[in-house]
Order: C-alpha cells, then structure tokens, then sequence
C-alpha cells in the first residue's frame, strides 16, 4: 500500500509538471492524431466530441494570448478522464486482428 | 466449458465414416440405409423455454442450419418503422464474441455463407458450409442472433445500405405494387413496409435495434433447424447458449384487414395492378382450398417463356384484349390473416379491361363453373410446385423451420399431398365465393388513366 501510494504521488506531480492541464485540457486531448487516434475520434459519442473541441479551442486561444487559466480552473489531477481509451484499445485490438488475418 | 463442447463436436464427427458406410453384403437381410428424406422425417424437439429445435439427417456433406425467430415487419410500430429492414442488413455487425471483420472473414475461410431472409412474421439467418466446418458456422450464427452489439457507429456506417437495398427492390415493380397493397388492406401490423420508409434512413438507432431484438429475439418465438446434422448437436448447443431471452417479449398486434386502394401514377406503360380480398389464416383448411384455388385459377406459367392458354384468367382476359398482359392469382397466408385476389399486369390503355375480365373468371368459379377435373389439374399442379420447392436443400430448410416456428411440427411431404387431395370442389367454390363477397383492396402503379377505381369494380 506504501509502495502504491509514492507511485501515484510521482505520477501526479508528473501531471502538474507537465502543465497542460494549466491551459485546461485532459490528457486525451493532448494525443498525437495518428490513424488509430482518428479513428478513434470518429467513434466517440457526440457530447463527449464538443467538449473536446471546446477543451483545445479555449487551450488555443489562451497560447495565442501566451496565458493559463486561473489556479482554479486547472484540470485536477483526479478529475482527469482518459475518455478516449476504451476507443482507442478497439481500434487498436481490430487492427491487430486484420493484421494477424492478413498475415495468415 | 466451450472448448470441450467444441471438442465433443470434433469427436462426434471422428466416426462418422464407419457409421455412413452402408454395409454390402449378398445375404438379404442386410441393413440398408436409408438415405432419402421422406423416410427419414425430421426429428423435432420442444424444449421447456419454447424454443422448437428441428434437424433432418441426410448424410450430406453440406450442412445448412437456421434460426428462425417470430420477427419481422409486422412487429414495428409507428415510431419505429424500418427497424427490421436495417436488422436484415445488420447480420454482419459486430457481437460480443467475434468482431464484424472476424465473422466475414471467418465465414469465407471455410467457405460458408450466412443470410438473412425475412418476411413480413418471421426472420430466418441460415449458415451453410461443408460439414467439417459446422462448429465454426454455428458459433457465429449463435453470436449473430443472441448477442449483437449494434455499435453506434457500424449502425451510422450501415444506413446509406437501407436506401442501395430498397433501390434495387424497388426496381422490380411487384414489389412496390405488394408494399402498397398490404399498406392499403390492414391497418397495422401486416401493413407495415418490408422496406424501410425514406424519411426513417438515417435514423433508426442501436437502442431502437436493441429494443426490437429484446422484445422479439425470445426463446419461445424461436426455432433452430439444421439439415445435414445430428439432432442431438443441435439440441446441445440450443440449451447451451440460446437459452438466453426467456419469456414470450411483446406479442404482436393482431392484424386488422380494412380494405383500401391506393394507386401510384407513374409514367410507365405497363400498369401493374393487385385487386384483393380477405384470405385463409397460415395452416388452416381454408388455406388449402385458397391455395387450389389459385392453381384453377392459374398462378404463372408453367412452360417458360410459354404463353400459359391453359390459365383461366389468361383465357378470360384474352378475350378482353389483344394486347399483351399477363394475369394470374395471388395467394399469401400470415399467422392470424391472409390475401387472395388476382395480379394483373397489362398495357395501360387496355388495363381497365383486363382487370374486369379477369375477376368475372373468379365469379365464374365462384358460381360453380369449375370442373372436378379442373380442380384435379389444379391440386397436380399445386403438390408439383410444393414438392419441387423442398427439392433443394434451402427450400426444404425454409419450410421445416415455418413450420417449426409456426406450429412446432412437421408435415411430410405425403401428409401434404393428402391434405391437397382432400380439398373438394366445393370448398374451391367456396373460397371463390369467399373473394367475391369480401371487402376488396387494390393497389396500383403505373400509368392509371384507364385503370378502374375499387368503386367501378
């Protein structure tokens, strides 16, 4: 339980360090669009898509304008949904299972 | 647990060359083999959730299994036409056991096939492969029937299919005539379109799917039949794994024939007309009449491309017209209603004429001007076409799974033949009379300047 509990300390402060969450996004936000990813995108419900959009459009406008968001409204570490996995593992599992058909 | 049944499979099937082998021997008793299916009479069980499982063991090396559910058109409602239809489509979909690309591959690798056929009461997903390969099918088919996921966006990707599939129907102008025939002689249930309405493309949801596979996919309104496999296979995997949906879900509303027209002006030459009356329930003795009835009548030709003089209603309309045209009977039975009248196609000036020409033949009958040998020629030709239509092995899958669904037996090919015999010539007058008297309906497409309206009749 000790050894537990020093990994997620490392990992939040990994998290506050990396600073996005200081221009209000999550860490799905952040992913390189490669194939998978976009596929990915395509198939997530639509309320979930807006406030993707609306995340990287308000990170957008606060880096043209070299600010972050006030103290409060950074993503809290806790609050932080990787929203985009479930999809993305599918995507990534049904190409894999392509792969491995073609292969035969 | 599915590994060793799967394994069981395989065992079973390591002896089967000494069992099919039949034994040569010069001694007259020998045992024989029986390979014909009108000896061997399919084997039905009723399991105690409903579910009707029905196998035929041929010995053939291809097997052909099928799950046939009480679903179909007739049990959307307003709010959800169209369902079915992108149900038909959707057999491909991803399950909770196999991906969507997994069971298209799956299926080619072993050189099977799935479909779907469906009808207004009943939908059928039938596999057929080479025998070795029936544990590969079946787990597919099991998937596709009881555990489909419909994801949100294999639904989206599959609706433009709605609009292709109901193009290509559409190219046929019987069945836009049939659409519209039903549409116009019940009131719910069977009048719902077996094509999905234009306005409903692009919107029919996977809850919507679900919703409908809950309520319809039960065990009770469902049978399993396989031909070319063990009875006792089929009966392991129904209680294994399509056991799920219990209960009898929400029962159908009963159909209500009213009787209407509706007419379709198009710019073709040809008009394509239905004019129809209320019919005999599926399996009743009515229906047998009915179905004698259209062959005195004359239900299509009987030599290709011939010019079928021996029909009744070819006859009568003859002398109506020397255009060409073509007519005959149109029978079709549900579970609780049915249709019989007569189906005409003709040129659009003459097509007034034709029409009347061809229901005075039906009065005619129904006033007693048919003959005992008519009659004969008619059952001949009615027990041909049957016994010819469970000749292949799809056909004869069809009608043991109806069957199955509908009554829980089976009738043999001899009993049928029986039943057909056992029809007088007064019942044929009675059906007839039946027609005359009921409300009518019609539908009609084409150039309808000179096509009587159901009032002028």
């Amino acid at each position: 339980a000790g050894g537990g509990g020093l990994l997620e300390k490392i990992r939040k402060w990994y998290y506050n360090l990396a600073g996005f969450n200081k221009l209000g996004l999550m860490r799905d936000d952040t992913l390189h669009e490669d194939d998978d990813v976009k596929e990915a995108l395509k198939r997530l419900p639509e309320h979930l898509y807006n406030e993707r959009v609306f995340r990287i459009k308000r990170a957008l406008d606060l880096s043209l304008k070299h600010q972050i968001l006030p103290k409060d409204q950074w993503v809290k570490y806790e609050e932080d949904r990787p929203y985009l996995e479930p999809y993305l593992k599918e995507v990534i599992r049904e190409r894999q299972e392509r792969e491995a058909w073609n292969k035969k | 647990l599915r590994k060793s049944i799967l394994l069981c499979f395989l065992l079973q099937k390591r002896f089967y060359s000494l069992k099919v082998a039949p034994k040569v021997s010069s001694s007259g008793t020998a045992a024989k083999v029986k390979l014909s299916p009108e000896s061997q009479n399919p084997e039905i069980t009723k399991l105690p959730n409903g579910l009707v499982i029905a196998s035929l063991e041929n010995f053939s090396p291809a097997s052909r299994i099928g799950v046939f559910i009480k679903a179909g058109s007739r049990y959307e409602t307003s709010s959800n036409l169209g369902t079915a239809h992108l149900l038909r489509l959707a057999s491909n979909l991803t399950t909770k056991g196999v991906s969507s690309f997994r069971i298209t591959r799956g299926i080619e690798a072993v050189g099977g096939s799935l479909s779907v056929h469906a009808t207004r009461e009943k939908m059928a997903y039938s596999v057929e492969c080479l025998r070795d390969y029936v544990d590969t099918v079946m787990e597919y088919l099991l998937n596709v029937t009881t555990a489909p996921e419909f994801r949100p966006w294999e639904v989206a990707d599959l609706q433009p299919q709605l609009k292709v599939d109901k193009a290509i129907a559409l190219q046929n102008p019987q069945v836009g005539v049939l659409e519209n025939l039903h549409a116009a002689a019940y009131k719910n249930a069977l009048a719902n379109p077996l094509y999905c309405p234009d306005y409903r493309v692009g919107k029919i949801t996977p809850e919507q799917l679900h919703h409908f596979v809950q309520n319809n996919f039960t065990s009770s309104g469902m049978a399993l039949v396989g031909i070319g496999i063990k009875h006792s296979t089929l009966k392991q995997v129904a209680e294994q794994f399509l056991n799920i949906r219990s209960g009898g879900g929400v029962p159908g509303a009963k159909a209500v024939y009213r009787g209407g027209e509706i007419r379709k002006q198009t710019g073709d030459s040809l008009v394509h007309a239905a004019v129809v009356a209320e019919g005999a329930v599926l399996g009743s003795k009515e229906a047998n009449a009915f179905s004698v009835l259209q062959y005195v009548l004359g239900a299509g030709p009987l030599v290709k491309r011939g010019s079928n003089v021996t029909s009744k209603l070819t006859q009568g309309a003859a002398k109506a017209t020397s255009q060409p045209f073509d007519v005959s009977a149109f029978n079709v039975n549900y579970s609780d209603s049915g249709l019989f009248g007569v189906y005409i196609i003709s040129q659009a000036p003459s097509a007034g004429e034709v029409i009347k020409a061809a229901l005075n033949q039906v009065k005619a009958v129904a006033q007693g001007g048919v003959t005992d040998a008519d009659v004969t020629t008619a059952k001949n030709q009615l027990k041909a076409n049957y016994l010819m239509s469970v000749e292949t092995s799809k056909g004869l899958l069809n009608e043991i799974g109806s069957e199955s669904l509908f009554s829980g037996t089976h009738t043999s090919p001899s009993a049928a033949a029986q039943k057909i015999d056992s029809v007088s010539t007064a019942d044929v007058v009675n059906a007839a009379k039946k027609f005359v008297s009921g409300k009518k309906s019609m539908a009609a497409s084409g150039d309808l300047g000179n096509t009587p309206f159901l009032d002028e009749l």
